[in-house]
């Protein structure tokens, strides 16, 4: 009888997982979360650049008379730089890294737009721009030159961007070196100051925004946005 | 199975829940309220920070008076250099030109220390206005925050970080005045 009843005992005879080797491993759950939340914010597998603030909304006429605005760059992730007529030898750097970034724009083969604007603080007429352009070898294509009245250059470069300039003696300008790296969205992500900055060091940045850009719809948009609220910057 | 005494495992229990809702809260305020951590606005040596020849930052080395800039109608910058018991500019104890901007200015104060560690408070001469410029200043690293000023009046800004002896008497003078 003892062996007619074995084969029907035999499921019976399976241990239930014990519910507090559940618990244990329930425990491990917030562990496992704050090491991954570690992990991501010092590995930074996602770096990105910071939001800063809002870039300024201006409007500003280029070197073909043609009005250009903040909302005609919307899309495209722009590098503000500012330079006056005479500022020659002052702003040779700046026409270098600019014209070398120029040529270097194809390596990152950017699906969204990538494009320059120097802003003349000197109220330039199209014409002086548009020599201006001629001088730095700009590709006028994806380099825009632009400028404005007194009044309106002061608001948006100083009051937007915050760089202070003034009139200086015979026709120069005291003026705060300075590079602005806006996003699509109209976001500062970059400021240079001070000095002109290494190319490579600005296309790191211009890679990262791009990457950005490219993952901002599905999924990985939201490791984008804990890159962002763990601040994994570049070091 | 290890005894766990239950008031021990009732601590271990609010523990683990504090952690979550410190990680849902962080989550939210990031996520939700867009909060970012601040930063350093740049890094400076700030044995050269005010030599005009070797200053990694310039306009730190320009004189006071000149470190305070209309950059736009309304929008102004400071350049404050914090060093034992001074701000330059804004002490008038020690000979300092006060920082006057008019009313209704949005202020963007640059502040960095040259030799220790340093706090700084923005409230009104008599305690009764107070603003949102409270910050930490350190050797070596420029602290960047914007306020604006609506109501005029004359204001103080306090050291609030013990910085030695004289710590006490360590204060600058904002005028905001009526255009």
């Amino acid at each position: 009888m003892q062996s007619a009843a074995a084969p029907t005992s035999a499921p019976s005879r399976q241990k239930p997982i014990p519910r507090r080797f559940l618990w244990g491993w329930l425990w491990a759950l917030p562990v496992l979360l704050a090491l991954g939340l570690a992990w991501f914010s010092i590995m930074r597998p996602v770096q990105v650049l910071p939001r800063i603030t809002l870039a300024p909304g201006y409007a500003l006429t280029d070197q073909n008379g043609r009005l250009l605005t903040s909302e005609t760059m919307r899309g495209k992730i722009v590098l503000y730089s500012f330079a006056y007529a005479q500022c020659g030898a002052t702003c040779a750097p700046t026409a270098d890294l600019l014209r070398a970034l120029q040529a270097r724009l194809p390596e990152l083969g950017a699906e969204v737009p990538i494009e320059f604007v120097t802003i003349a603080i000197d109220e330039a007429t199209p014409e002086e721009l548009a020599a201006l352009a001629q001088t730095r070898g700009a590709d006028t294509a994806v380099w825009h030159f632009a400028s404005a009245d007194a009044n309106r250059l002061k608001w948006v470069v100083g009051g937007g961007f915050g760089l202070y300039f003034a009139p200086g003696p015979d026709g120069t300008y005291l003026l705060d070196q300075g590079y602005m790296l806006v996003d699509g969205a109209g976001i500062l992500r970059a400021e240079y100051l001070r000095a002109v900055p290494d190319i490579e060091l600005v296309m790191r940045d211009l890679r990262l925004l791009l990457q950005e850009a490219q993952h901002s719809e599905g999924p990985a948009r939201y490791a984008y946005e804990a890159a962002h609220l763990f601040a994994c910057y570049p070091r | 199975m290890m005894h766990i005494d239950r008031s021990e495992r009732v601590f271990f229990i609010a523990s683990a829940v504090l952690l979550v809702v410190f990680a849902l809260a962080i989550g939210i305020s990031g996520f939700v309220y867009g909060i970012q951590v601040p930063q350093p606005f740049a890094k400076v040596n700030p044995v050269t920070i005010a030599d005009p020849e070797k200053s990694d930052f310039p306009t730190f080395a320009l004189p006071a008076a000149e470190r305070i800039r209309e950059l736009a109608p309304g929008r102004y910058e400071v350049y404050v250099l914090a060093q034992m018991w001074k701000f330059s500019p804004g002490s008038v104890n020690y000979g300092e030109p006060s920082i006057k901007i008019p009313a209704g200015s949005q202020v963007t104060f640059y502040f960095t220390s040259r030799d220790v560690q340093h706090g700084l408070k923005i409230v009104s001469a008599d305690g009764g206005r107070h603003t949102n410029v409270n910050m930490m200043i350190l050797p070596g690293e420029i602290s960047r925050l914007t306020a604006t000023f609506d109501e005029p009046g004359t204001y103080h800004m306090i050291c609030h970080e013990y910085c030695g002896a004289a710590h006490q008497t360590m204060y600058g003078v904002l005028e905001v005045v009526n255009q």
